[in-house]
């Protein structure tokens, strides 16, 4: 029952990464969340979200999705630095203690994240 | 203040290079609520020093869907009066938790300088490097010089250098709701750029009571008629250019949100690619973030294609002019094709007509949109009901246009999450209050 992510409903309004930071903190902020905006690529307009589930990040890019095992470049593949910040964070743990379930998936505006 | 704030006023003397700075006390919170409220009484504080005032709202970076504002406030070279101009985007968040909850800029530089803002340090720093840079050429450099590409930049172009009137504050490489001329402003106090990037954390007094109360309003907000509507053409549409969807319709890339805003206010239009693709583009710059229905629609009126309108809005953007300011000057001397106006951009200066005479910038329309407020159809209210919610969303740093579209967010609610969010007992007559003096300008 992991979360599920549409990258192409995604409008990079940054609600999942602030409400995940909510659930890390008791407060507002961004530093401690486990599902990321990817936004620096602006100028193309180039965006999607990063979540880190156990020892892996699902990177759903507006192409489609993809999943890598953190720490493991593959042959020809240029390391990433935007995963960097997500290394020392803690993984998704679907809010568990949120009776209603996740709140990335409860913020979210336009029903982008989901469960299945 | 100990709650959504970080307790910081920066006071920056741009004339002798120093930066004091204050505690936000709770009073002034209680009596101005926030954003464009305690913006309008720190400027009052240093009118002699002719002070732009940058400030985020009350509720600005928190879960309250669509609270993505921060506002700019100065005396407009355009109108010689008090205005406020949005600063949305991701920047107001950013300002929000970059350890300041107010800035205020006075003073003149005697050389060109930029503002680095960040975990609650303040830096003047030299800008001999960026001057003479369009906002894209200075928004790369800063990024790169500070090894961030998450860095929030309000920057001018060569129009504030130079000192048009229709220079703006432009947001990143995109334009801003700055219809006020504040780049003239910035330009004469050699201000070239502010550099701002959040990574604090904000305490809340009740922080069950706020998310609960939060989510319950998305959950009523998510039903109202934004819904499946997204972008630039839509608004056209909503303001009677009904052929707006269509005519932008090729070269639409994606749309894309201000900060935990629902409705995706901004339109990506690929000029240089196929905005069918999906995949990371080959060219660098393939294109143009539209942020302002009225630039685009202003070009459209000139004539020009949507292809052509992006063009000239990209050339806006990097020299830092006000595209809808430039279009109506444009259409009044009749300058209907590409390179017509493409030469008149370097020089661009003149009187706008039309200029709004409150205090609150025309990026947001006057009327609702895709919403009922129960307004009397003949359009007599639109006026007085525009200034007050504009107020609202300036004081508690929510979207300027989402606010238009969601009858949901009523005074009473925001000023009920404000008091979850900060533990201090606002009254609806003191919002009441706080609401009659920043329309008044």
């Amino acid at each position: 029952m992991g979360i599920k992510i549409d990258p192409l409903k995604c409008t990079a309004c940054m609600a999942c990464e602030m409400a995940c930071g909510y659930h890390r903190d008791d407060a507002f902020a961004l530093l401690s969340s486990c599902i990321v905006t990817y936004r620096t690529k602006e100028k193309k307009d180039y965006f999607g979200v990063v979540l880190k589930e156990g020892e892996y990040l699902v990177i759903a890019r507006p192409e489609g999705l993809e999943v890598k095992k953190i720490g493991v470049v593959e042959e020809g593949s240029k390391a990433d630095a935007s995963a960097k910040p997500m290394l020392l964070r803690e993984p998704c743990d679907l809010c568990s203690d949120q009776a209603d379930g996740p709140l990335c998936l409860r913020f979210c505006p336009v029903n982008a994240i989901y469960q299945e | 203040m100990e709650y959504l704030s970080s307790n910081k006023i920066a006071v920056i003397d741009l004339g002798s290079s120093e930066i004091a700075e204050e505690e936000l006390d709770e009073g002034l919170v209680r009596e101005n609520i926030g954003g464009a409220g305690i913006n309008r009484y720190l400027y009052h504080k240093y009118e002699s020093d002719d002070p732009l005032v940058i400030g985020s709202g009350l509720l600005t970076g928190t879960l309250v869907a669509g609270s993505a504002l921060a506002v700019m406030t100065a005396k407009s070279p355009r109108t010689g009066s008090l205005c406020h101009a949005p600063i949305t985007l991701t920047a107001g968040m950013e300002l929000k938790f970059s350890g300041f909850d107010y800035l205020v800029i006075k003073g003149v530089s005697s050389k060109p300088v930029f503002l680095w803002l960040h975990d609650g340090i303040a830096d003047i720093q030299d800008a001999g490097d960026l001057w003479g840079k369009d906002t894209w050429e200075a928004t790369e450099s800063v990024r790169k010089a500070v090894g961030d590409d998450l860095v929030q930049v309000l920057a001018i172009g060569p129009a504030g250098e130079r000192g048009s009137g229709l220079a703006q504050v432009g947001n990143n490489y995109w334009a801003s709701g700055d219809t006020w001329g504040f780049g003239k402003l910035l330009g004469r106090k050699k201000l070239k750029l502010i550099a701002v990037r959040g990574m604090g954390l904000l305490e809340i007094a009740d922080p069950e009571g706020f998310i609960a109360q939060s989510q319950e309003l998305l959950t009523e907000i998510k039903g109202g008629g934004w819904a499946g509507k997204a972008g630039i053409g839509d608004i056209l549409a909503a303001l009677g250019e009904e052929d707006g969807p269509s005519w932008l319709a090729p070269l639409i890339h994606r749309h894309k949100a201000c900060f935990n805003t629902p409705y995706a206010a901004n339109t990506f239009v690929f000029l240089d690619e196929d905005p069918k693709r999906m995949t990371e583009p080959e060219t660098p710059e393939p294109g143009m973030l539209l942020t302002r229905f009225s630039d685009l629609l202003g070009f459209k009126q000139c004539g020009l294609s949507a292809l052509e309108s992006g063009r000239i809005l990209k050339e806006c953007a990097r020299m830092g002019l006000d595209g809808t300011a430039v279009s109506s000057l444009c259409l009044k001397a009749g300058l209907k094709d590409l390179e017509g106006i493409r030469n008149f951009l370097p020089g661009a200066d003149g009187p706008v007509d039309g200029q709004a005479a409150g205090p609150f910038s025309s990026f947001a329309p006057g009327k609702p949109l895709f919403a009922d407020f129960g307004l009397a159809p003949d359009g007599s209210q639109d006026a007085a009901w525009w200034a007050r919610r504009q107020a609202v969303a300036y004081l508690f740093g929510i979207h300027p246009l989402f606010i238009l579209m969601a009858p949901e967010l009523t005074e009473e609610k925001l000023l009920e999450l404000a008091n979850l969010g900060t533990g201090l007992e606002v009254t609806a007559e003191t919002l009441d209050q706080a609401i009659s003096e920043v329309v008044r300008g």
